[in-house]
């Protein structure tokens, strides 16, 4: 998933932290095997390579997770897409370069998106799309969707209070702080002095941002974070970050990155979809070269 | 271009780093730069004479212009373009053919030596016994023998003396080398160090009588090529992150390329072994610039590129709001954990560009601060500890590759050198 991974456990000893720590690993590793894009030997990279050729059986695991993104898909009116890969492969290539691509360009990669090319045969178990150069992504989801699995699994291994964080952008609690009555979990500012902008109380959920970054770890241009809008094909513009608290650390995953890019007046249409969800979006505006954070929308704070 | 009243102000907060950071302080050369700022008095003003006029003295002229609290008084070149062309450039110098008579000339504080190799050691002995301050450029000497002159000479006169090595000055080496004791790489287990150009290296001349005497760095009679004009910097870097000089080294250098009738090598290969065992690998060639020039620091957690300023973790460093968390739960504080934000992307290797060791690179590359910071030190008369070691370190360690590959047998590092 192109990102570290941290767990802390508490209350748990050394050597079943340790144990714990080896049965994520090995959790993770599965994930990346279904789902990873660039790993030959994955699932999704297995069918990118075939199903605009032939019709592709993925394993059940893999149909239910397509079958659970075209239910996201409808359910944020085509704002949560997996499809979106030749438009995000498009503008990082181009963007390095320091060039805007070509309508043309642009328009091919337009035509290579839309979850609505996906063809599902419920009979036969099989997927295909109508064209060729489709690519899925599963990035984002399979985020939420490990995180879902490991917190399924340390549950079950009787662990009460756990943080599990994805690369800071996907996080998923058990339980609460051991010092306090939640985990109270700050969204940062994306420009120094990275203090919090507003904190999340967690408790037992998820909290999911996405959003756009001026800079990469290593203080390079960043392209990795576009968020590109499925219909117009762009990048969205400015620095903003929208955060999704929620039960489901999928639906965290899927309502931030389709939230963001969603008009404020049709924000509250896709939520009254979904189970209790708290959410904040910080803009940033720009005074004389300096970026201060605002938060421009709520919802159920 | 930057003028004398912004080099002030420069030097101004230069002292205020240099008297605050830590390391700083543990670098004896750069004390001098903590000295009250000069002023414009003639008694805080210091005379400098400066000899050989040619690339890298207009280079010195062009700083100590900026100085504040520097004269140049008096220029000196036994080759007469060259001279006139610097005594147009400074207002009331006075023009030398012969080093002697400049360094008899009443009322110079110091000298800076900007000749070819073969000169400096004669040049030093002269300048000290005349009870001059000297700045005598890189590489030290021409042999181990006049190496070992210069620094007796030196112990006894109670003078200034510094070497023209920059990187001694320079904030970004500096601060590799905070990071490298700061075990940001782990133990230094390597150094690798390069100097890549794809050029004949030859100024171009008038009247090919002149040759020799311009084009001195490709004839052995006068410099080592490569190693003593180049390789000299980056052997000052590795001996001074490592702390200690080689115990030997062995190496190969050839004319493979630029068969023009030069006899210093064209291209060098020099591997050094030091007492613990680590290894600095260097090479340096005139028929490919792909690479250019670089010194890399490699320990197991990291690898540092001075000259480009970046450090390369070996792993991703930890999330800073992981380690904060897990400090409030240790401590039984109830802290938000500052984390959500995009998502974290790691460096790959094919796009990697490692995390920069300071945030805006210095106006210079050490050489203008090193100019002040010799000033600083003829004001306070108190010669500079350090220097002449780092100066024969490096100096012995280029000439043991020379020989090296001359003798084509592994040379060790003279015994009862003394510094």
């Amino acid at each position: 998933m192109n990102t570290r991974f941290s767990m802390v456990l508490v209350g748990v000893n050394t050597e079943r932290a340790g144990a714990l720590a080896q049965a994520a690993e090995r959790e993770l590793r599965a994930c990346e095997q279904l789902m990873s894009r660039f790993d030959v030997e994955s699932q999704v990279f297995d069918l990118n390579r075939r199903f605009a050729e032939e019709p592709v059986e993925p394993s059940a695991e893999l149909w239910r997770i397509l079958a659970l993104c075209g239910d996201y898909w409808r359910r944020t009116g085509g704002a949560f897409d997996i499809t979106l890969w030749p438009l995000n492969r498009l503008w990082r290539g181009q963007l390095s370069r320091g060039e805007e691509p070509t309508e043309a360009a642009l328009q091919q990669a337009l035509d290579r998106t839309g979850f609505h090319h996906l063809h599902f045969d419920e009979t036969a178990r099989t997927v295909r799309v109508e064209r060729r150069g489709m690519s899925l992504d599963l990035g984002g989801f399979g985020k939420g969707y490990a995180l879902e699995r490991l917190a399924d699994g340390l549950r079950v291994a009787g662990v009460e209070r756990a943080f599990l964080s994805f690369g800071e952008s996907s996080v998923t609690v058990l339980g609460s702080h051991p010092h306090g009555p939640a985990w109270p979990v700050g969204v940062s500012n994306i420009f120094p002095p990275h203090e919090p902008v507003h904190t999340f109380l967690l408790q037992d959920a998820s909290l999911s941002t996405s959003g756009t970054a001026p800079y990469n770890a290593a203080g390079g241009p960043r392209f990795l974070g576009q968020i590109i809008h499925p219909r117009s094909g762009r990048p969205i513009k400015g620095y903003r970050t929208l955060s999704v608290a929620s039960p489901s650390g999928i639906e965290a995953e899927v309502l931030s990155t389709a939230l963001l890019i969603t008009p404020e007046q049709d924000r509250a249409d896709i939520l009254s979809g979904f189970a209790v969800v708290s959410a904040v979006e910080i803009v940033y505006d720009s005074d004389a070269g300096r970026f201060a954070p605002k938060i421009a929308w709520k919802f159920g704070l | 271009m930057e003028g004398r009243a912004d080099r002030r102000e420069f030097l101004k907060r230069l002292a205020v780093v240099a008297g605050s950071s830590a390391l700083i302080a543990e670098l004896p050369w750069w004390s001098p730069l903590r000295a009250e700022p000069v002023t414009e008095a003639a008694s805080d003003r210091v005379r400098l004479g400066l000899v050989g006029t040619g690339t890298r003295g207009n280079l010195h002229i062009s700083h100590l212009l900026r100085t504040p609290g520097v004269e140049i008084a008096a220029l000196c070149d036994d080759y007469e373009p060259h001279l006139q062309a610097s005594l147009a450039r400074v207002k009331g110098a006075k023009g030398f053919s012969d080093f002697r008579q400049m360094l008899d000339m009443p009322g110079l504080d110091g000298v800076l030596i900007a000749t070819p190799l073969y000169q400096h050691a004669r040049m030093c002995l002269d300048a000290f016994s005349a009870g001059k301050h000297v700045f005598c450029e890189k590489s030290l000497a021409y042999t181990i023998e006049e190496c070992q002159a210069i620094a007796d000479t030196y112990r006894d006169t109670k003078r200034v003396f510094q070497i023209g090595h920059q990187r001694l000055f320079s904030p970004t080496f500096l601060r590799a080398l905070e990071l490298v004791r700061n075990g940001a790489i782990g133990q230094i287990t390597q150094i690798r160090a390069y100097w890549h150009r794809n050029n004949n290296w030859r100024n171009p001349i008038s009247d090919p009588s002149l040759d020799r005497r311009l084009n001195w760095r490709l004839y052995r009679d006068y410099s080592c090529g490569l190693m003593t004009e180049l390789a000299s910097h980056h052997m000052q870097v590795a001996n001074w992150f490592l702390g200690a000089h080689p115990v030997s080294c062995v190496g190969y250098g050839s004319i493979n390329y630029w068969k023009d009738g030069r006899d210093v090598y064209d291209n060098v290969n020099v591997v050094y072994r030091y007492a613990d065992g680590t290894h600095v690998v260097y090479d340096s060639l005139t028929s490919n610039k792909f690479y250019g020039m670089e010194v890399q620091v490699m320990g197991p957690k990291g690898l540092i590129e001075a000259e480009a300023g970046r450090l390369y973790a070996e792993a991703p460093p930890p999330a800073p709001g992981i380690v904060q968390l897990i400090n409030s739960i240790e401590h039984g504080f109830f802290d938000t954990v500052p984390i959500g934000g995009p998502s974290w992307v790691p460096d790959l290797k094919r796009d990697t560009k490692g995390v920069a060791l300071v945030q805006e690179k210095s106006m210079d590359d050490g050489t203008g601060i090193s100019l002040a910071a010799f000033a600083n030190a003829i004001r306070l008369g108190e010669p500079v500890p350090g220097m002449m070691e780092q100066a024969c370190r490096s100096g012995v360690s280029v000439l043991m590759g020379q020989t090296a590959m001359e003798q084509q047998r592994e040379i060790a590092w003279p015994e009862g050198f003394r510094i």
